[in-house]
């Protein structure tokens, strides 16, 4: 598989259809990949594919990463789903040129999320990892554990319905059968199930822990605002401080502004230094948008999004309570 | 050197924790900080290194300056009780120096008190502090490259081995060696526990990888200014904050006013280089636009400014910053990367 | 010891409105205690943060001169929302400000020497500061040559001030606006062009340069042609600062802390300075 991108890009190259590719590099640490850029054929050598690019690269077509893309550059992008939906938002949004990118796609089955293998192995500190079909084997001094893949897939992938980019140029490999999950959104169930006093309770808690670093923000590829309401300073909008009442404006602004736009690729999460759960309150978005207006964001590129657009038929019962 | 059995730890923290506000590590993994503590039973003993450093007790996340209300200003810098912090590893130990380089005196005004933080001296200035060698540092240490080691006595008041049945405590400055004067009823360490010590040492430094030199850096840095080699490793930093606010030594800072006119505090809270908004000024113009002169502004003074002023870097290799960076932006690979660069002078 | 971080109280003595579309303004500020004023000692070139409770802090630099006894001076212009809020103050107000922070011009190294000074829009005030300090101590001083440059008349500011000076025969003052008006007896066109015209001798000499960035960027050439060494090129610096103390972190540029370190430099010091120009 990994052979197989490596030579498309070289060919890309070769044929000068791309001046510049994105993809996965092998990272410094184990069990991580790193976005790399590599303008040359012979680059192409250093793409990686495994569940290890947990990294969302559709985030270096926007926000101030526009400047490493030159106007009328051709650019290769290589995405797993979650990445080609953002693309596909991208374009509904006029945000790219569609006709300047080349996408690569490749099968998904899910990337890991390193803060659940770490927790599995009570923060000892892995020093290899290795992968098969459905395990991974970590190792560190003084022990070699085993794990099934599923107990340490980013919750994002879990459930997930989509794991090739709803539209690209090329394919590595086949594209992966999608699981057909039918309850997409079982891990928002106990949130749910909670009051609103509950519910207020459970996110003071988990934002509490959050030190403002705006990793979340800054991976996220739906959030691409040049200058961002938390940062403008003329007017002032929120406190800059880890206050938890600015801290909860912060959080719930990002997810209203990302609703129905959020691809839930579960970057912010597992970016987030502070261990938050993250994505809980955007699939909770997500799931309401589906079920009010069947719609799911990043798959279709000539369909507007569900919170832009206005159906007849579509239910209005919140309106009248 | 003194020997505090483990099975005296219990009595050995309570006793302190009565004339100290005691702050050890506490919690897993990205939870882990050091926080006060009561009993022995609420430390992490276990852990490598804190995902918080003790920076975040001595310049908090956001403290308040003063509070006001007209024309009344109020502020209260001392804590209660002086600090005492257990288990502090070397590379941390060292940054608070470097940090009351900056916060707790002045090099430019070194006389003139109008120019130190008081805050920070309230804390720092009567704080006692453990530095507790690192039995087993992580493959992301590289305290090494900036002239620390794992067993490292430079910085702290006391320092301490953990054996296996005991912590070795010995005093580093005046107020460790009056602390260590003010307990009674432990043994010294024998013979056999300095051996001890000596094996520990050595195959703690086995645990490290090689070490870049980072003076050569240092003087390497200036002839990269131009390079384009800025550009290709700042392409993947998204410009968070991460690195910054978990680095034991990173110290920028914001002043603000919150409430109203009449009543209200006026705080500071960290602020970061990375942030496009930190240099940008009221017309509009922002000398550090591009990420490419960020990332360098903050290589640039880890590795270089800082070192033109105090003669040493501002990097004690603790590592924090390449495990939590969400794209994998790792220090000492830019370091290398640096070094191996072939930029004119 | 007293919290550095807590502002000095002061009142709002006089407001002075300096064009017409009242974007500047001068501010006499009086100390409310005594042993506040006593304690202030300061040079020209040094800067306050001032400080309003609720609103936050801004650093200007001290247009008046440590001569002039009782009082500071600060001319604001209305930029963003600290200023915005300083230009609602009425005569009798409470402010607060820290200070005197920063370095200043090397006033005892031009002692004996002649000096010149440029300057340009409303970075006219610690030249001000300067410009009085120098006129108190003249004996102490050689030749004094300022030029200052405005976009229009309305433009400068310390009008008074400069009709007096202009009669000075202690003194030279040229004064220039960008394109001619009615009336107008000066100079006419930018400040490097009329630099360059009027071309100072270097010999003996110290220049100061403050102004707009843009103005700096084409005076400095100007004057390195006049044969000015590096080390008698004095400028000052603006920044983005917040601590004023050399804490924050937010003016550094290379190893130097603009606020402390600076915002005095000569162009001999920020040449070692990366990106300072």
């Amino acid at each position: 598989m990994v052979k197989a991108l490596r030579e498309e890009v070289k060919r890309l190259f070769e044929e000068k259809k791309v001046d510049l590719v994105i993809g996965w590099g092998k990272g410094s640490l184990p069990m991580t990949a790193t976005p790399i850029f590599i303008n040359k054929a012979e680059d192409a050598e250093r793409l990686i594919w495994d569940e290890t690019c947990s990294n969302n690269l559709a985030v270096y077509l926007t926000k101030d990463k526009r400047q490493l893309v030159k106007t009328d550059q051709k650019i290769g992008i290589v995405v797993k789903g979650c990445d080609g939906r953002s693309l596909v938002l991208y374009a509904v949004e006029n945000q790219i040129q569609r006709e300047n990118l080349v996408i690569i796609g490749v099968p998904c089955a899910g990337v890991i999320d390193k803060k659940k293998v770490l927790k599995h192995i009570e923060g000892k500190e892995v020093l290899s990892a290795s992968f098969e079909a459905d395990r991974m084997t970590v190792e560190g001094r003084g022990f070699k554990t085993e794990i099934a893949k599923c107990d340490v897939l980013s919750d994002s992938c879990l459930n997930c319905n989509h794991p090739n980019a709803p539209v690209f140029d090329v394919f590595i490999g086949e594209p992966r059968k999608s699981d057909s999950v039918e309850d997409v959104y079982p891990d928002v169930e106990a949130f749910e199930k909670l009051d609103s006093e509950a519910r207020w309770k459970t996110m003071v808690e988990a934002y509490s822990k959050c030190i403002r670093c705006y990793a979340c923000r800054n991976v996220c590829p739906s959030c691409y605002c040049t200058e961002c309401f938390v940062d403008q300073n003329d007017p002032q909008w929120i406190g800059k401080s880890p206050e938890i009442t600015d801290t909860l404006i912060f959080h719930l602004g990002r997810n209203l502004h990302v609703a129905g736009r959020c691809v839930e690729c579960g970057a912010c999460e597992r970016a987030c230094p502070a261990d938050i759960d993250l994505l809980k309150l955007n699939r909770k978005i997500s799931k309401e948008i589906l079920e009010r207006f069947n719609f799911t964001a990043g798959l279709d590129i000539n369909e507007k999004p569900a919170l832009a657009s206005f159906c007849e038929n579509e239910k209005q019962d919140f309106i009248m309570g | 050197m003194i020997k505090i059995e483990k099975s005296n730890f219990g009595t050995f923290i309570q006793n302190l924790s009565a004339d100290y506000s005691l702050f050890a590590p506490v919690g897993e993994g990205q939870q882990s900080a050091f926080r006060e503590v009561k009993n022995a039973e609420q430390i992490n003993t276990h852990i490598q290194i804190t995902q918080n450093s003790p920076k975040t007790v001595f310049l908090p996340q956001t403290e308040v300056l003063f509070e006001f209300s007209g024309d009344d200003i109020q502020s209260e810098e001392k804590p209660a009780k002086p600090m005492f912090f257990w288990g502090v590893r070397s590379c941390d130990a060292k940054s608070l120096n470097l940090l009351d380089k900056v916060m707790g005196q002045s090099k430019q005004r070194p006389d003139d008190p109008a120019f130190q933080d008081p805050y920070w001296k309230a804390r720092f200035d009567d704080a006692i502090i453990l530095t507790l060698a690192c039995n087993e540092p992580a493959s992301t240490c590289f305290c090494n490259w900036t002239g620390g080691s794992p067993f490292s006595k430079d910085a702290g008041d006391l320092w301490a081995v953990e054996t296996e049945t005991a912590y070795l405590v010995e005093p580093l400055s005046e107020k460790g060696e009056a602390f260590v004067k003010g307990l009674s009823g432990y043994d010294t360490a024998s013979e056999k526990d300095k051996q001890s010590i000596a094996k520990l040492k050595k195959q703690a430094e086995s645990y490290l990888q090689p070490a870049v030199d980072a003076e050569t850096l240092k003087e390497k840095l200036p002839q990269t200014w131009e390079d384009p080699l800025w550009d290709e490793v700042s392409a993947k930093c998204v410009n968070c904050s991460a690195c910054a606010f978990i680095c034991p030594t990173c110290y920028c800072f914001d002043i603000q006013d919150e409430g109203k006119k009449d009543k209200g505090k006026r705080i500071r809270t960290w602020d970061c280089c990375m942030f496009p908004i930190f240099t940008k000024e009221a017309s509009g113009h922002n000398p550090r636009s591009l990420a490419r002169e960020r990332v360098r502004q903050r290589v640039m003074h880890k590795f270089r400014y800082f070192w033109e002023i105090y003669g040493e870097s501002l990097c004690t290799g603790c590592g924090r910053c390449v495990r939590v960076c969400p794209v994998n932006l790792d220090i000492r690979e830019v370091a290398k990367q640096l070094l191996e660069a072939d930029s004119a002078a | 010891m007293k919290n550095t971080y807590i502002p000095i109280p002061m009142k709002v003595d006089k407001i002075v409105t300096e064009d017409p579309e009242k974007t500047l303004r001068t501010y006499d500020l009086n100390f409310v205690n005594k042993s506040d004023l006593e304690k202030f000692q300061y040079l020209p070139g040094q800067f306050c943060e001032m400080s309003l409770l609720g609103m936050g802090e801004s650093p200007f630099g001290i247009a008046s001169s440590p001569t002039e006894e009782g009082f500071l001076r600060f001319t604001i212009n209305r930029t963003g929302l600290v200023t915005n809020e300083i230009h609602n103050l009425r005569e009798g107000d409470a402010v607060g400000i820290r200070g005197p922070l920063g370095n200043w011009y090397p006033v005892e190294d031009f002692k004996g020497e002649n000096v010149v000074i440029v300057g340009g829009g409303f970075a006219f005030t610690t030249l001000r500061s300067l410009l009085v300090y120098l006129l108190a101590h003249r004996d102490d001083y050689g030749e004094i040559t300022m030029i200052y440059g405005a976009r229009n008349p309305d433009l400068f500011i310390y009008k008074n001030e400069l009709e007096a000076w202009l009669k000075r025969t202690d003194m030279k003052l040229h004064l220039t606006i960008d394109n001619a008006v009615d009336g107008w007896q000066h100079h006419v066109g930018f400040v490097p062009a009329v630099t360059e015209e009027l071309a100072p001798s270097a010999e003996k000499a110290w220049v100061v340069v403050c102004g707009p960035p843009i103005m700096i960027k084409y005076t400095l050439p100007v004057i390195e042609k006049l044969k000015f060494p590096d080390e008698r090129i004095i400028t000052s610096l603006e920044r983005r600062m917040k601590c004023g103390i050399g804490k924050c972190g937010r003016c550094n540029i290379g190893s130097q802390y603009v606020c402390i370190d600076g915002p005095v430099f000569s162009l001999a010091q920020l040449k070692t300075i990366p990106d300072a120009l």
